[in-house]
């Protein structure tokens, strides 16, 4: 084992702190290393100079001083138990906590997103055929005001008239005219799906898939 | 003791705070190295303790507990720099002096002290909590409210930076002790 690996762990074994099997290593190494013995020796006479201070610089209250500290916390009241919003569990608990749900969370929607149904075909078919520029999307529109549909992958049929009679007969109010209507037929040209779509003046539509 | 604190008998206070409070006022000396900071650390951490006494977990150690506030109060403060001023009053109010002792002399203890300076907040704490007070390296982690590794990096980075004051500053001390 060369130097440059073992170096970092003489400062733990100066205070033996340096695990066991380290050790080992380290001491190994020692024994055909004069530099490095070195350093693990001035490591710990930098160590047992601090330490021999250590044990004999200890400060103390002069007496007049302690004393009148004491009648001053004397004169305060205890309490059974801290203020905090966290009261005495220890905080590392509610840390898990929160983590254990913040992942249950994070697992449910994701779980949520594989099992969850696929869209609808039909709007998944137009989501897939109509191109990104959102004029596009809104075809009734173009429809509408007679712009050439060469750009776009639909074949668009527009007519207006009445509603069928099986679909008038479905309705309440039925019995009253005919409402002016709107027929839109999207046809996709690289699928051939053809959606149909009727709307009367309020609006409503139904749809008919090929 | 605890028990009849919290029951009002509050003068039981003072015998069972009176065993630490040298170690309480040296260690607040330690780490802001200026003595009325370290009064006011200490005065802080005995408040504290008495205030918060209902808190204390049993299963825990007293003495932990109470350098825990220590630190925590000394933290809260904020690291100062060192007062030289207050470093000279304070070797002089404690020349012991023993001739035969290489470290007895209020100058050397004074340069020697002040190689602390050299180590961040957190190595500070380190290395008076392990290698001045003799706690374990698992106590001194539960002290300061961290990991056993973290306490490891830190003790290792301030003994390097000791040792290297310490060679640098009083070569002598290093054959002494060889």
């Amino acid at each position: 084992m060369n130097c440059s690996r073992v170096r970092k762990w003489i400062p733990l074994y100066a205070g033996a702190d340096l695990s066991a099997r380290k050790s080992r290593h380290l001491e190994k190494h020692l024994e055909g290393c004069a530099n490095c013995r070195t350093e693990v020796e001035e490591h710990k006479a930098a160590l047992a100079g601090f330490q021999t201070l250590a044990d004999r610089e200890a400060l103390d209250w002069p007496e007049a001083e302690w004393k009148a500290l004491m009648v001053r916390l004397r004169s305060e009241k205890p309490e059974r138990h801290r203020g905090s919003l966290l009261g005495p569990t220890p905080r590392k608990a509610w840390a898990y906590g929160f983590a254990i749900l913040l992942v249950l969370g994070i697992a449910a929607l994701i779980l949520r997103s594989l099992l969850s149904p696929p869209a609808p075909a039909v709007l998944s078919e137009v989501i897939t055929v109509t191109p990104a520029q959102p004029s596009r999307s809104f075809m009734k529109e173009s429809a509408a005001s007679g712009t050439s549909p060469q750009d776009v992958p639909f074949e668009v049929r527009t007519k207006q008239g009445a509603l069928d009679r099986s679909t008038l007969a479905a309705r309440p109010g039925s019995s009253k005219p005919a409402q002016d209507i709107l027929s839109l037929t999207l046809v996709s040209q690289e699928t051939g799906l053809k959606v149909h779509w009727t709307f009367n003046r309020n609006f409503e539509w139904e749809e008919k898939k090929q | 003791m605890v028990e009849l604190i919290l029951g009002g008998r509050t003068e039981a206070f003072e015998p069972l705070i009176t065993p630490y409070r040298k170690l309480l006022l040296t260690l607040a000396y330690r780490l802001s190295r200026n003595v009325e900071e370290a009064k006011e650390i200490s005065q802080e951490t005995l408040m504290r303790a008495f205030r918060y006494l209902g808190s204390f977990d049993r299963k825990r150690s007293f003495k932990n507990w109470l350098l825990q506030i220590e630190v925590n109060v000394w933290r809260t403060r904020g690291a100062r720099t060192v007062d030289e001023g207050t470093l000279r009053e304070l070797a002089a109010r404690n020349a012991t002096g023993d001739p035969e002792e290489r470290l007895a002399g209020t100058e050397v203890r004074e340069r020697l002290l002040s190689c602390l300076d050299g180590l961040s907040p957190r190595e500070r704490e380190v290395f008076l909590l392990r290698d001045v007070e003799g706690r374990s390296v698992k106590e001194t982690a539960e002290v300061l409210q961290t990991s056993s590794v973290s306490v490891r990096v830190h003790l290792s980075r301030a003994r390097v930076k000791i040792r290297n004051l310490v060679k640098e500053r009083f070569p002598g001390l290093m054959q002494a002790h060889r």
